[in-house]
């Protein structure tokens, strides 16, 4: 009865090599103190943003008050007024929870439609792939940033949703290379066959025994892609062309800064706002890098 | 190989045709037309007269034969008329276009100084403090969005310090073609690119170091070392000779990535150039130069990533794709 | 009534090449085989690697298509089915895989494994789904309570005991052992091997085991077909191909056996240099002009070689 002890060793010492997922998380975090802060800090600023934001009423935010105008940072406005008046504080708040909130629901659109298709060129290959590989490499060569733009200025009764549309319409093709080319791998191992031998659908085994085993690499590509979406939204709206007006986005603030004078000498108005994209941005990254390394056990710290 | 070469050059064939049908499509979809210029001066013109001079210029003709005319004058570069400015587009594009180019250039220059020494360091000292630093720099430089940092530059670097210009490509009072004036380009570039170039970084550097590291290790390196030659000689004979060719494949897409850039850029630092005609064309509703410049970036960008991908399957084959 | 009969089977697959990546030529991995299982029995297929065998069973229990060809399970013919009709009929037809590792999907537990087959094919509630699986898992020798463990917490012999477990809970007539103890060690490749053995006794099932290994096929296999190069050389029981080989290649198959007994070694040396030379001078008698092997000929009633 030597083989069953030999074995217990074994599951012991497995047990002992992969623990599970959250904990390997956590423990990543604790060892990289600037992913832990970031993460720390991050959920506080979100936290504080949409709660804040629920006593905020845009219209009452955005209303001009022409004898405010340019006050400096004090203790009524304390990050003082642009130039129509408004408090940029609560401006602020404002931008950043409708920034967040168009980020994650273009990361959400752009993840669904990518997982989507790259879940099916790879399961299927052939000439699924193909088509859904050619369509990906014509929307990545595209100028995607002057369509939308041309598109913003362009459509009728432009509003937040339609932007939503068109930034998802370009946005999902990094997300669908990744997983087509995890999913590719993915269908080689046995258990996909093994899946098929048992009577399972396809779309069972893509949706239940293919798309978990790819959650981290997805999870972590999603946050950074949340970055990514803010500052292009952020970007567009600096410019002119992305939230429209009624929605105040952190954007909106640092395009004040298109007049020389307040760029120059009214810092307060634009500064903090893109501040806190910087911030938002790090915050984001760290976090996402510090889960790369979690999802692969190479890159682990600790 | 060859085949490869030939076989991806044929994808951007089908991509130019479609790209071109999409900004048709588009150009469609915008308000005014080719006689809208014209007629800026003279508003009262009767309508009548607009529609026979419309159906003359076949502007009612089905939307195939229209397609079939305009990608064929766009081929022998008639680009079309402005419709605020009523003059030719490529007089628009004239001056912008060699400014874009230096500026592209300079920030190409800038983001190889800046990321092949330091992909090269970390490459060469993993795990050290100063590889961390460098992996930090280049994540960090990949999350922050082109136009937040820019501003920041340009607060600092020209508004508070007044290191640099705040606008412009050229002090105005230089003498075209004089010492003066190339600098003063010279010195409207440096803060743009420079701006763009600390951006555009990450992939090099991080190409860079990852490849550096995997070649360490390779056998032809340890024979090397083996056999004694010098550490110096191992690296610059063996290790960077493979490492570094790749990264000139990167020339494409990172052209594709400041062009992009460029709309922003340009825009910040009020530098004359494509992006900002095409911020500017947008905003004065002038969709003839819009079109033009989208369908010239959108050639472009599908040039730059043809040019990148067949560098890249000549120099590395792992990633040549079928 | 046939248990199982392959007809004229024949997977193709293509091979592009050129400018437009056109069909330009086939590699044929399984060409033109006929074989017949009988219930109850171990049917084992032997041959080197890349020889068709895997293919063969893959195709069989539907992972792979067959580009001509009939495969009849009790009188149906299973390649004209639609494939929701398929599944429902391929229920009684089951696969134990290769490798145990890869096999079994990571991140389920061993009760989501097993009762995989289950949630496809039978309503149960989740109370008699959790007896069943106990239940079969208890038969396979593993603890009934291990089912919330995950497949990374059993060793290579108890993962292949899992997947065993989890073809055997449909009730299948037939399985297709493909490999099933190649990526195990030694010392338990025994164990796992009689433990089939025993379950074969006992749910009365019909093996067809793939495998290189001719020890191992030796110890399972009633009866053998060894095939080369996409085609069955030579078909027969246990005894006729180990004591009568007639074709070269079992004979070369067979004399690369190591021998065990260190006595019978320089004789066992001389057959392997007599049956290379056989392979070279005779080579006409066995292949074809174009290196083709021969249709099977039968000699006896259950033995049948590739001669011309």
């Amino acid at each position: 009865m030597a083989t069953p002890v030999v074995n217990n060793t074994n599951t012991d010492l497995e047990k002992v090599k992969s623990p599970s997922g959250f904990k390997i998380i956590v423990r990543e975090f604790l060892k990289d103190k600037v992913a832990l802060i970031s993460l720390i800090l991050f959920v506080g600023i979100v936290l504080y943003v949409y709660i804040y934001s629920l006593g905020l009423d845009t219209r009452e935010v955005t209303r001009v008050d022409i004898f405010n105008q340019f006050r400096e940072p004090g203790a009524e406005h304390w990050l003082g007024t642009d130039y129509g008046g408004r408090d940029v504080f609560n401006q602020l708040i404002l931008g950043a929870r409708n920034s967040l909130t168009i980020g994650i629901a273009i990361t959400l659109i752009t993840s669904i439609i990518g997982i989507a298709l790259g879940l099916l060129a790879g399961y299927y290959g052939g000439w699924v792939d193909n088509v859904i590989m050619r369509t990906v490499d014509f929307v990545l060569v595209l100028p995607a940033l002057m369509i939308i733009i041309v598109y913003v200025s362009i459509v009728p009764e432009f509003n937040v949703l339609k932007f939503i549309f068109i930034m998802s319409l370009f946005y999902w093709t990094s997300k669908c290379r990744l997983v087509r080319s995890k999913a590719l791998a993915e269908r080689e191992l046995e258990y996909v066959a093994a899946s098929k031998t048992l009577g399972t659908p396809d779309w069972k085994i893509m949706l239940f025994n293919v798309l978990p085993n790819l959650s981290s690499i997805i999870i972590v590509n999603m946050t950074l892609n949340l970055a990514g979406n803010i500052g292009i939204e952020t970007s567009l709206t600096y410019l002119g062309f992305g939230l429209p007006e009624n929605v105040p986005s952190l954007g909106t603030l640092i395009s004040y800064s298109r007049n020389p004078e307040v760029m120059e000498n009214k810092p307060w108005v634009w500064l903090p706002a893109a501040i806190l994209i910087l911030v938002l941005m790090l915050c984001i990254n760290f976090i996402g890098n510090a889960l790369k390394r979690a999802a692969d056990a190479r890159q682990r710290l600790g | 190989m060859l085949k490869f070469i030939i076989r991806r050059s044929l994808i951007a064939i089908p991509q130019l045709f479609l790209l071109s049908v999409l900004i048709f499509l588009l150009a469609q979809a915008m308000p005014g037309d080719a006689l809208s210029g014209k007629f800026i001066n003279s508003p009262n013109l009767d309508p009548a007269y607009q529609s026979e001079l419309r159906d003359k210029l076949g502007l009612n003709d089905p939307w195939h034969e229209q397609y079939v005319r305009w990608i064929g004058n766009l081929v022998q570069g008639e680009l079309g008329m402005s419709y605020v400015h009523n003059v030719k587009v490529e007089t628009m594009l004239e001056s912008r276009i060699a400014n874009t180019f230096w500026l592209g250039l300079a920030t190409l220059i800038l983001t190889y100084l800046i990321a092949v020494p330091l992909g090269v360091i970390a490459g060469r000292l993993p795990d050290t403090n100063m590889d961390k630093f460098i992996v930090t720099y280049s994540y960090v430089s990949f999350s922050i969005p082109i136009f937040v940092f820019a501003l920041i530059m340009l607060y600092i670097f020209g508004f508070t310090l007044d290191w640099f210009p705040t606008g412009g490509s050229v002090d105005v009072r230089t003498e075209p073609g004089s010492w003066d004036w190339y600098v003063s380009k010279l010195h409207h570039l440096l803060l743009p690119a420079l701006s763009s170039a600390l951006l555009a970084t990450t992939s090099t550097i991080q190409y860079l170091r990852n490849e550096i590291i995997d070649t360490k290790l390779k056998d032809f390196v340890k024979t090397a070392r083996a056999k004694g030659t010098p550490e110096r000689k191992v690296y610059t004979r063996h290790i960077f000779r493979n490492s570094l060719l790749p990264v000139a494949a990167f020339l494409g897409y990172d052209i594709v990535y400041i062009l992009s850039g460029s709309i922003f850029i340009e825009q910040i630092f009020s530098y004359p150039g494509l992006g900002q005609l095409f911020v500017d064309s947008i905003q004065q509703r002038d969709f003839a130069v819009v079109n033009v410049l989208v369908m010239l970036f959108g050639v472009l960008s599908i040039l730059g990533t043809l040019l990148s991908d067949i560098i890249l399957s000549i120099v590395d084959p792992r990633i040549r794709i079928d | 009534m046939t248990f199982l009969k392959v007809e004229n089977l024949k997977v193709y697959y293509p091979v592009r090449g050129g400018f437009f990546r056109r069909v330009i030529d086939h590699v044929k991995a399984v060409d033109d085989i006929t074989f017949e299982l009988k219930e109850g029995e171990t049917y084992g297929l032997v041959g080197e690697s890349g020889c068709g065998k895997t293919t063969t069973g893959r195709t069989i229990i539907g992972l792979n298509r067959p580009t001509a060809g009939k495969i009849f399970f009790n009188d149906i013919e299973l390649t004209k089915l639609k494939r929701r009709d398929f599944y429902q009929y391929r229920k009684d037809i089951q696969m134990i895989f290769q490798d145990p590792y890869s096999s079994l999907n990571p991140r389920k537990r061993v009760l989501d494994i097993i009762a995989e087959p289950i949630r496809n094919f039978e309503k149960l509630s989740p109370n008699e789904e959790k007896t069943k699986v106990m239940d079969v898992l208890e038969k396979v020798g593993l603890s009934p309570e291990s089912i919330y463990k995950y497949p990374h917490e059993f060793s290579g012999g108890q993962r292949q005991r899992i997947g065993i477990a989890r073809a055997l809970t449909l009730n299948p007539k037939l399985i297709i052992a493909d490999e099933p103890v190649s990526a195990l060690d030694v010392s338990v490749q025994a164990q796992v091997l009689n433990f089939m053995k025993d379950i074969q006794k006992e749910f009365n099932l019909t093996y067809l085991f793939i495998s290189h290994d001719l020890g191992i096929i030796r110890h399972m296999c009633d009866r053998i077909g060894i095939m080369y190069r996409g085609r069955l050389v030579e078909e027969g029981t246990k005894d006729e191909i180990f004591e009568y080989p007639q074709h070269i290649y079992t004979k070369r198959l067979l004399s690369s056996i190591p021998q065990m007994n260190p006595e019978e070694r320089i004789q066992h040396t001389a057959f392997r240099r007599k049956v290379n030379e056989e392979f070279k001078n005779n080579y006409d008698k066995y292949f074809d002009a174009e290196g083709k092997i021969f249709d099977l000929k039968p000699i006896s009633e259950t033995h049948s070689v590739a001669l011309p």
